[in-house]
């Protein structure tokens, strides 16, 4: 069911006659695709820089709450501007992409990292005044900021490969593939 | 110096046949380039907005320098690595592509700019510095990295 949803939504996109304007628009289109990109190196460069702090790499004389409190905005600026240009290149190729295994695991590899972020921040906050001065932070702290590079590379590199064809809907795909890409009129049509 | 020979050589190598059949790894080693590519933009600008006086300000700008010049130099090796590995599966089309040419006339002089004058400069107190040497040095520098990266995803539209 949710597939279909998921199908009617894009389909119901793609007739915006902007949404096909921005698809064909060569440099539009890529001027967006290069700021997505571009504001990766400013919320990711940051991310890094905060996650190797909490693992006890980079900065050990400096409280780990001081670095975190200062990256966060242009952490955060970096990560709106990486979401609204998301959002554009989405509604440029609503089907493609709603129908693409990869897009699929990007979106949930991101609702992961953002819940993983959500309670990194508060066990970090609740927790910070024992540790901020100590050169490794505690073991829970570094778990969750491996687990957040871990989930940021997924997200990377599941953005990247979206652009790869491996197993779109038109491909001879098992019925499992169809059915975690989407592609409903294939599956109605299975043999 | 025609440089075709390398880019013939690199087309027909281990390298070229490693990445051209399997796309699976070369969907990995295109992850480890963007990370490191993210690394890199996340140090020079933790570095340059420090010394324009923007971010981390409560932090000394030698610390900040000290620690982001280490993990530059870790994500810039990992990128030229990983980069090499995906030229080759695409090495003859690089080589006629004038944004790659952009692309790694931009990397090297980034190269150039932070080991022959942005560390040598930076050794000495910050506080002896002329703080527009350090304002120009830091434009400059994420001017130079802006350019690196953006030409490098512009390849992909040429």
């Amino acid at each position: 069911m949710l597939n279909e949803w998921l199908l009617a939504f894009a389909r119901w996109l793609d007739t915006f006659s902007w949404s096909t304007q921005l698809h064909e628009s060569y440099y539009m289109y890529a001027w967006i695709e290069s700021t997505h990109v571009l504001t990766l190196m400013v919320f990711l460069g940051m991310l890094c820089v905060i996650d190797l702090r909490m693992l006890g790499l980079i900065f050990p004389k400096v409280p780990a709450s001081v670095i975190a409190a200062k990256l966060d905005k242009p952490m955060m600026i970096g990560f709106a501007v990486m979401i609204i240009t998301g959002f554009i290149l989405y509604f440029a190729i609503p089907v493609r992409s709603t129908q693409s295994i990869w897009f699929r695991i990007k979106v949930v590899l991101l609702i992961a990292a953002g819940i993983n972020a959500l309670l990194f921040r508060n066990r970090m906050r609740a927790s910070t005044d024992t540790w901020d001065l100590d050169r490794v932070p505690p073991k829970r702290i570094r778990v969750g900021a491996g687990l957040s590079l871990a989930l940021w590379s997924g997200v990377v590199v599941t953005g990247r490969t979206i652009a790869y064809d491996w197993y779109d809907c038109h491909k001879e795909l098992p019925f499992f593939m169809y059915w975690v890409a989407g592609c409903v009129d294939e599956m109605a049509s299975y043999p | 110096m025609d440089v075709l020979f390398f880019f013939e050589w690199l087309d027909t190598s281990l390298l070229a046949q490693i990445s051209k059949a399997y796309g699976g790894v070369f969907a990995v080693v295109q992850m480890f380039h963007l990370l490191s590519l993210a690394m890199l933009g996340g140090m020079v600008l933790v570095g340059d907005l420090r010394l324009l006086n923007i971010l981390m300000t409560s932090v000394s700008s030698e610390e900040v320098i000290d620690n982001t010049q280490k993990w530059f130099t870790v994500a810039l090796t990992v990128m030229i690595i990983s980069g090499i590995f995906m030229s080759s599966a695409v090495a003859m089309k690089l080589y006629y592509n004038e944004m790659f040419w952009a692309k790694m006339a931009s990397l090297g002089f980034g190269i150039a700019f932070v080991y022959l004058i942005r560390r040598p400069l930076l050794k000495y107190d910050h506080d002896t510095i002329n703080p527009w040497t350090l304002r120009l040095l830091a434009l400059a520098s994420i001017t130079i990295w802006f350019t690196v990266a953006a030409s490098g995803r512009w390849i992909g539209f040429s």
